[in-house]
């Protein structure tokens, strides 16, 4: 008997009685919507925490940043953070490039305002990788011999007027356009000059830098580069071993003696790794290298494993009311059996293979089970459209963009577990078809 | 075309016991029957009631194992055989025409005589077309679309006999087929059965009590107490009833 023939039996059958075919479905319709709307509950969640975890930071990336030296540690024993460990890491498997950082603290006055933010010399493919939304001006280019700064679009949270008031004390964004007003930029860690009787003979030299650009977005908004300045590592380089020649740069180690070295030293580095998985094996490596490293996977996985965790215990829940479906199911096929007994008893009579008189009903369980399942999933989506407009405020309470989303994987996989549960509950009601005896065609009752 | 020689034996059963268990009793239905049917022959199985007709019918057709004794139906033993290797005989070799006529109810009459061709695995199209044939051949081409509970017995007989008709096999089974319909329906039902497995060289076995459609057979099998008593014609079997209604009508 070939398939076509078995299913149009079987949906035959099924069509005969219309109203307790409907009731089964109805079951799996509701176990499979109640499977699918808590792990779509499950997934919002895992959703927005990973759209939470990206704003902090990037998913690949470990900082990596000098340790502890004790003081009086062996001049050659210091952990540096230099090029020559740049090249090391690079060389690592996994790893894509490796990003200088020399944090500079900059005290930046303009008109009534001083603004203190951080002045970041990075290479150019971490500042790509940022992926900065660009408001005004463009990234710094780094070519080019002149400094050029690029602000985060919350810098503006680090002026202050004269009384020492910013906007997280009045609310008002200070008035100061990055772009085109007058900057002007002094070293904070630079130390004054003085006499031995302590007047000043030099003071902190003022600069000014040209601004490339400012990041899209209101001041309140937070991206993981919203609060810095950036410029170019090797202009920053450049430009402070020009300003600095034969004396300290500021914020740079000294010898015992108080005297500079010869190479500028980086705040700390930034490992890019090509997948998440091999982030902690890197870290571990650079570890046990004797530095500290640091990335989001440990907290990332962590998350993921609640919200896991959290997607299991919905589906479960869930589950209870497709186990109790597939009881249905099983239930409405021993009824057909039980009604159809003679029927199925003709059947072998007539010379129909015992796998097919099984396959037939097991194809009426599936077909159950297709049934429910793809109402089911549409029924869900009307349900996750409905919760996700009517609850916009308690998602957005819990942090959360959407309540409840469904990919179309778990449609997918919503309809073929359904297939599946109801030729599992049809399995034995279907191995009992099979095995009736044909001498119920023939009694006459 | 099938080979109509009347010597070659087709059913052959010899020495069969069959004994149900009921309980601590034994119910012997069939005690040592022996008897074979030539090709292409109607034989009639008749008796009275209780007398293990049934009972030897199902037991040819593979339905019921034997308790012991052999038989062999188109030169295959059908006691060593695994219920799906019988349901296998029966697909390629038997058909089977029920008292209770037994068609499925959610199929129409055309449905109906074609389903035992979807067993075999016969296209749809083709299948259809030979069940609109049988159907002409019985004489109900205007009941084609017709359900089960819409005809009377004898149309829902005529389309069971299209149904075991149209694999055309090489035996055809029938417990007690006029059982359900009146004397005269009994009676074309019978003629049609007759020329029919005359015209097509099948053979047929049918179970009856009715001594008068057993005397359309060729061969009659009198069985009685799970016993052969006689083996006859349906000639001489309607000559002794003539003789003996002669005989009621002279003492009156
Ligand atoms: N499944 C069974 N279990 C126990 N005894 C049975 C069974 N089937 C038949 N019998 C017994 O076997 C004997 C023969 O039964 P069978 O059905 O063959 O009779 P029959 O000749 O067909 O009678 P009828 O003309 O009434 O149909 C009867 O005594 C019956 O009680
Ligand atoms: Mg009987």
């Amino acid at each position: 008997m070939n398939f076509i023939d078995m299913l149009e039996m079987s949906v035959t059958n099924l069509r005969k009685r219309k109203l307790r075919t409907a009731l089964t479905v109805l079951g799996v319709v509701i176990g499979v919507a109640s499977i699918v709307i808590m792990m779509s509950i499950g997934i919002a969640l895992k959703v927005s925490m990973m759209e939470e975890i990206q704003q902090y930071g990037s998913l690949t990336n470990i900082e990596v940043n000098a340790p502890y030296q004790a003081e009086g540690t062996k001049e050659a024993d210091i952990k540096r953070l230099d090029d020559e460990l740049i090249e090391t890491l690079s060389a690592l498997d996994y790893v894509k490039y490796v990003s200088p950082r020399l944090d500079m603290s900059v005290q930046i006055a303009v008109g009534k305002y001083t603004g203190y933010p951080t002045l970041c010399g990075v290479s150019k493919e971490y500042l790509q990788d940022l992926n900065i939304n660009v408001g005004e001006g463009a990234l710094p280019t780094g070519e080019g011999s002149e400094l050029e700064v690029f602000f985060g679009n919350m810098c503006l949270v680090q002026f202050y007027d004269k009384q020492f008031q910013g906007y997280w004390d009045t609310g008002e964004v200070p008035a100061i356009d990055l772009m085109n007003d007058n900057l002007y930029y002094t070293f904070s860690d630079e130390t004054p000059v003085m006499d031995d009787n302590g007047n000043v003979i030099r003071k902190p030299k003022r600069y000014q830098f040209q601004t490339a650009g400012v990041a899209a977005g209101s001041i309140d908004e937070y991206h993981q580069y919203s609060y810095q300045a950036y410029c170019d590592i090797d202009q920053l380089k450049a430009f402070l071993q020009k300003a600095y020649h034969g004396r300290a740069i500021p914020g740079q180690p000294t010898t015992k003696k108080g005297k500079p070295y010869k190479e500028i030293y980086y705040s700390s580095l930034v490992v890019s790794c090509d997948d998440m998985e091999h982030v902690q094996e890197v870290a571990t490596i650079i570890k046990d290298m004797g530095y500290n490293a640091y990335s989001d996977t440990e907290w990332i996985e962590s998350n993921q494993k609640t919200a896991n965790m959290i997607q299991m215990v919905l589906g479960g829940i869930g589950a209870i009311s497709l186990l109790v479906a597939a009881i249905g199911i099983m239930n409405t096929m021993m009824m057909s059996i039980y009604e159809r007994t003679k029927e199925i008893g003709v059947m072998k009579v007539l010379g129909c293979d015992m796998r097919n008189i099984q396959m037939m009903f097991l194809i009426e369980a599936a077909v159950i089970g297709f049934g429910g399942g793809v109402i089911g999933i549409i029924f869900s989506y009307l349900v996750s459209f409905a919760l996700n407009g009517i609850a916009t405020g308690a998602a957005s309470d819990m942090g959360m963009s959407k309540l409840s989303v469904i990919p179309p994987w778990l449609a997918l996989a919503g309809i073929a577990f359904a297939v599946v549960v109801g030729m599992v509950a049809g399995f034995f009601p279907s191995r009992r078809a099979m095995r009736l005896s044909p001498l119920a065609a023939i009694r006459n009752d | 075309m099938k080979q109509t020689d009347k010597e070659e034996t087709v059913i052959s059963v010899s020495d069969l016991y069959k004994i149900y268990k009921l309980g601590q009793e034994r119910v012997p239905a069939l005690r040592g029957v022996s008897f074979e049917v030539k090709r292409g022959t109607f034989c009639a199985i008749v008796g009275t009631s209780g007398s293990g007709k049934s009972t030897l019918l199902n037991m040819l057709a593979g339905l019921e194992p034997p308790t012991k004794g052999e038989v062999i139906v188109a030169g295959e033993h059908m006691e060593h055989k695994r219920e799906n290797q019988l349901v296998a005989f029966r697909r390629k070799h038997v058909g089977f025409i029920f008292q209770a006529y037994n068609l499925i109810p959610s199929l129409n009459a055309l449905e109906n005589v074609a389903l035992p061709l979807s067993f075999r695995g016969v296209r749809k199209s083709v299948r259809i077309r030979a069940a609109d044939r049988y159907l002409d051949l019985v004489g109900l081409q205007k009941y084609k679309k017709h359900r089960p509970n819409e005809m009377s017995g004898g149309q829902q007989q005529r389309v069971g006999m299209a149904r075991a008709l149209v694999c055309d096999p090489e035996i055809i089974y029938a417990d007690e087929p006029t059982g359900n319909l009146d004397s005269n329906t009994s009676e074309e039902m019978m003629n049609l059965m007759r020329n029919i497995v005359h015209e097509r060289g099948c053979t047929l076995v049918m179970v009856t009590h009715d001594n008068h459609l057993a005397s359309y057979a060729d061969q009659v099998v009198r069985i009685q107490d799970g016993k052969v008593k006689e083996i006859t014609t349906g000639e001489a079997l309607r000559e002794r009833m003539e003789a003996m209604e002669k005989a009621v009508a002279g003492q009156v």
